[in-house]
């Protein structure tokens, strides 16, 4: 698995300046700028309707944006599509299950940014689909169908595919959705351990504060398509900033025999 | 006195000739004696009609009825014919339909006599209602029914005697022609094409019959599904059976010929494209009942004489 | 031999199978083992068989069998491709308006052509129809507001359908004397099929279904959506093009020949998913062989059931295909959103 922390000299695998996209006629995002250091994660929070999601997408290249997107030092748009694939890989908030098809099959679809028009799989393309499905724990699974596995376990091979694309910059879109909290911490710690393994950049979004502060190294905070805030955890998940852009009460409670966690304090009085 | 003897002599003579109409109880009228009396009332296939009078404005929505009466000298008391009425070349062709007949564009010809074939449902009500009489006259099953309707329309249009001697002089020719041919030991045999999907016709219909009359074998009449009257056979089946003659009654339709026949696969060696023995036919002639039915037997009964000729060469 | 091997080396020994039985059995009995033998020897007549049989079977039965085949495979092939490239277990062939064109063309054809070049006119109007049908579904679609989407462009061909549909029947009401003739070519036959069919169906269809053959794995990548799909690098409008155009024209062709016969590329591709698995690299092969074999044997059942008449192909196809219909829906409704 080839890592790419230091291509083109670059320290940032992504660097995103004055970032704006419109759909359907509205501002989803405007001029957002920031850069994800290569190895880090970042992760990207907000209210709903931040533009979130769209971020995620205009760096995957998959919506048209006003601004600058450079990915090792080179625009994104100078990459044509296949070799943008095999540098990023993007894990939907609800990925398409196409009922029918086994957990290899599905696992060898990341492939496909190395395969050719009309070309078929290698030795090599298998084995890096063995390996995936080792990681995550999924060789038993291989031969399933899709649609008779649970949630927690499609989490883990549509991580699988992803890890299949060997990219270097994995786009995780709410990678906890639709899991139980136990699933919920399972999938970070492994989405953490692939990601000091092989030197990949991870750039999430996360509507769970207390998880996102626990597993990300500098986070992005968006509101209405802007991004009002950006650094640390300590800079961004603070209760002034929260209650400003969620319009939640919390208390961020650090380091202590709990460890770090925002909690939602009651208007009311209370806990 | 003289006038109800030559009406009275009229009506044996009406009798006679077609046991359907009844007598005429009204006063005899000044038109010759050829002329049956009017009003005359026609037992018909739709029914009692009635006609008051001579009809002087007939419209025809049926081609061989169009035919029958310019056939029987009522030519000049037909004011129009409908779009399908081809034959004679003189008849007063219009738009009128006789599949989709419009009640309105009928009646603005002021008829006052309808004559037609297909009933698509209301039109004998339609024109009852706007005081018209209308005479159906069907497709014929059987060759007799081609003599009595020629005779129908001679009471219907006071032509009796003129329809007499077309009846007579078709029976004397298709009874010649039929004695033409001498019956071979092995009979030759036929194919009739409707259409280039291979519909074809049993000797039970009415065309089929024609056939029969001159000793032809019909290729069709063991063919399963033959209990209708019109089966679609198969390419295989019509090459296996292998017929001497070949009649295309879809010349005009789907643009058959003995050139087109003969560019089917497997056909070129059916005996009936060896030889010469297909026949185009015109598609009207070969679906009309008609005063015509003489030629299409003539034509027929040629083809068969070639045949049998070449055979015994 | 992996599974996908074998699935496909027995539909080969299905379609063979299906060849035979179609070269032997017919409205005229040829003995079995007379016709193997002038299969065997290309076509010399041998002892036991009549000229006229042997004319049957060189002229009549082997084209209408290779036609069947071709016939057979393009539709399932589209269907199958169509089903990959639109996210929808009932796409079929004439989806975008292929058969709504066709059938206007083969009408002005019989209503406004000399009725002496039926057999040139019909077919070529058919497949120009066709295609022309699809190519306005396309650019229908195409410059609506949702792009070369799927769900654009499907409205676009409903679209072109309706407004072709009703040119056509208007065209039909002003000349009734065509409505027999379009009527028993929209059924779908088989019954006047010779060499010249063949030979003009044989190159569209080929390129057309090979050209679906070497995408197969790219339809299993659609299948994820076209979000995903581009972001595993795939062009996805590309690759639909590419599908509707080698569709189109094997549809074209094949409705050139044979007419309008409908429910193969529904009732092949389910069979096949349903017995094989869903993946497109065994799905689209064993479509393009089950197809072939599937129409050879059912035009076999059209021209001997009611001897020698002959059952339009398509009413036969429609009573195999309206039980598919009702297992499509109810598969389809599974899927996990």
């Amino acid at each position: 698995m080839t890592t790419l922390p230091d291509r083109n000299g670059h320290a940032s695998a992504l660097d995103v300046e004055g970032l704006g996209v419109r759909l359907g006629g509205h501002e989803i995002l405007r001029d957002v700028t920031f850069d994800v250091t290569a190895g880090s994660w970042v992760c990207a929070i907000g209210p709903n309707g931040a533009g979130k999601t769209t971020l995620l997408h205009a760096v995957a290249g998959l919506v048209p944006f006003q601004g600058r997107v450079g990915l090792w030092g080179r625009e994104l748009g100078a990459y044509p599509r296949r070799e943008r694939a095999r540098l990023v890989a993007l894990v939907t908030q609800q990925p398409v299950i196409p009922e029918g098809v086994t957990v290899h099959d599905y696992v060898l679809l990341g492939r496909t940014p190395h395969l050719g028009m009309l070309g078929t799989e290698r030795r090599s393309d298998l084995a890096a689909v063995e390996r995936a499905l080792q990681r995550l724990d999924l060789v038993w699974a291989a031969e399933r169908r899709l649609d008779t596995l649970s949630g927690g376990e499609l989490q883990r091979v549509v991580l699988a595919r992803a890890l299949a694309q060997e990219a270097p910059l994995l786009l995780l879109d709410e990678p906890t959705t639709g899991l139980d909290l136990g699933h919920q911490v399972r999938v970070l710690e492994l989405v953490d351990e692939l990601r000091r393994e092989h030197g990949l950049t991870v750039l999430s979004t996360m509507h769970d504060l207390t998880l996102a502060g626990r597993f990300a190294d500098r986070f992005a905070l968006l509101s209405q398509g802007r991004l009002v805030s950006k650094g640390s955890r300590a800079d961004v998940l603070d209760a002034a900033v929260i209650a400003e852009h969620f319009g939640a009460s919390v208390r961020v409670i650090g380091d202590g025999d709990i460890g770090w966690a925002v909690v939602p304090v009651s208007e009311r009085g209370g806990s | 006195m003289i006038h109800r003897l030559i009406g009275g002599a009229a009506a044996v003579l009406l009798l006679a000739s077609c046991g359907e109409a009844t007598i005429p109880q009204g006063p005899s009228t000044e038109e010759p004696s050829s002329t049956a009396p009017f009003p005359v009332t026609i037992e018909a296939a739709n029914g009692e009609v009635t006609i008051a009078q001579r009809p002087r404005r007939i419209v025809s929505l049926s081609p061989t009825s169009t035919e029958m009466l310019f056939a029987i000298g009522a030519g000049d008391q037909v004011e129009a014919v409908d779009d399908q009425s081809n034959h004679p070349s003189d008849a007063p062709v219009t738009d009128l339909s006789g599949f989709e007949p419009n009640v309105e564009a009928i009646a603005s010809y002021g008829p006052d006599l309808v004559v037609y074939s297909t009933e698509p449902g209301d039109l004998d009500s339609a024109l009852d209602g706007l005081g018209i009489p209308a005479l159906q006259q069907p497709a014929a099953a059987v060759l007799h029914d081609v003599y009595e309707q020629l005779e129908e329309l001679g009471v219907a249009t006071g032509n009796v005697s003129e329809a007499e001697v077309v009846v007579d002089r078709m029976r004397a020719e298709i009874r010649s022609i039929a004695a033409s041919i001498e019956p071979p030991s092995e009979p030759v045999t036929y194919y009739h094409e409707l259409d280039d999907t291979y519909y074809s016709v049993t000797s039970s219909t009415f065309i089929g019959q024609l056939y029969s009359l001159v000793g032809l074998r019909n290729i069709a009449d063991e063919a399963k599904g033959a209990g209708g009257g019109y089966p679609q056979l198969s390419a295989e089946y019509i090459v296996d059976a292998d017929p001497d003659l070949i009649f295309l009654a879809d010349t005009k339709c789907c643009g058959q010929s003995p050139r087109t026949v003969a560019r089917r696969p497997g056909w070129a060696r059916i005996a009936a494209v060896e030889n010469g023995g297909v026949i185009p036919l015109d598609d009207d002639v070969a679906s009309r009942w008609g005063p015509r039915v003489v030629d299409y037997l003539r034509r027929i009964a040629e083809a068969v004489a070639d045949v049998l000729e070449a055979k015994a060469a | 031999m992996s599974r996908r091997t074998r699935a496909i080396a027995l539909g080969v020994a299905v379609l063979l199978v299906s060849i035979v039985v179609g070269l032997l059995v017919g409205p005229v009995h040829i003995s079995p083992g007379a016709a193997l033998r002038w299969l065997i020897s290309f076509g010399d007549q041998p002892s036991g068989m009549s000229e006229q049989q042997a004319a049957i079977l060189a002229n009549l039965r082997l084209p209408r069998v290779i036609v069947a085949g071709l016939v057979g495979a393009s539709l399932s092939a589209s269907g199958a491709a169509y089903q990959a490239v639109f996210r929808n277990p009932l796409a079929d062939p004439y989806l975008l308006g292929a058969a709504a064109g066709a059938g206007l063309g083969a009408t002005i054809a019989v209503a406004f052509g000399p009725s002496s070049a039926f057999a040139i006119t019909v077919p070529l109007a058919a497949f120009i129809g066709a295609v022309a049908g699809v190519g306005m579904a396309y650019g229908l679609g195409r410059s609506s507001l949702g792009g070369r989407s799927a769900t654009s462009l499907i409205l676009g061909g409903i679209a072109v359908a309706s407004f072709l549909t009703a040119v056509q029947t208007f065209i039909q009401q002003q000349n009734a004397e065509t409505l027999r003739q379009v009527y028993s070519w929209i059924l779908g036959r088989l019954g006047t099929t010779g060499w010249d069919d063949a030979r003009v169906a044989l190159p569209s269809v080929m390129v057309a279904v090979a050209t679906l053959w070497l995408v197969r794995r790219l339809l299993d990548v659609i299948e994820v959506g076209d979000l995903e799909a581009e972001s595993l690098g795939l062009n996805v409008g590309r690759l639909r093009l590419v599908v509707v155009v080698a569709a189109s024209l094997a549809t074209a062709a094949a409705v050139s020949v044979a007419g309008l016969i409908g429910f193969v590329g529904i009732i092949v591709p389910h069979t096949v998913r349903l017995l094989a698995g869903s993946s497109y690299r065994q799905v689209l092969p064993l479509s393009v062989l089950f197809g072939a074999a599937f129409l050879i044997l059912v035009d076999v059942v059209a021209r001997t059931a009611v001897a020698p008449a002959e059952i339009p192909i398509g009413v036969i196809t429609a009573f195999v295909g309206a039980p598919f219909f009702v297992l499509a829906l109810r598969r389809g409704g599974r899927r996990v959103a």
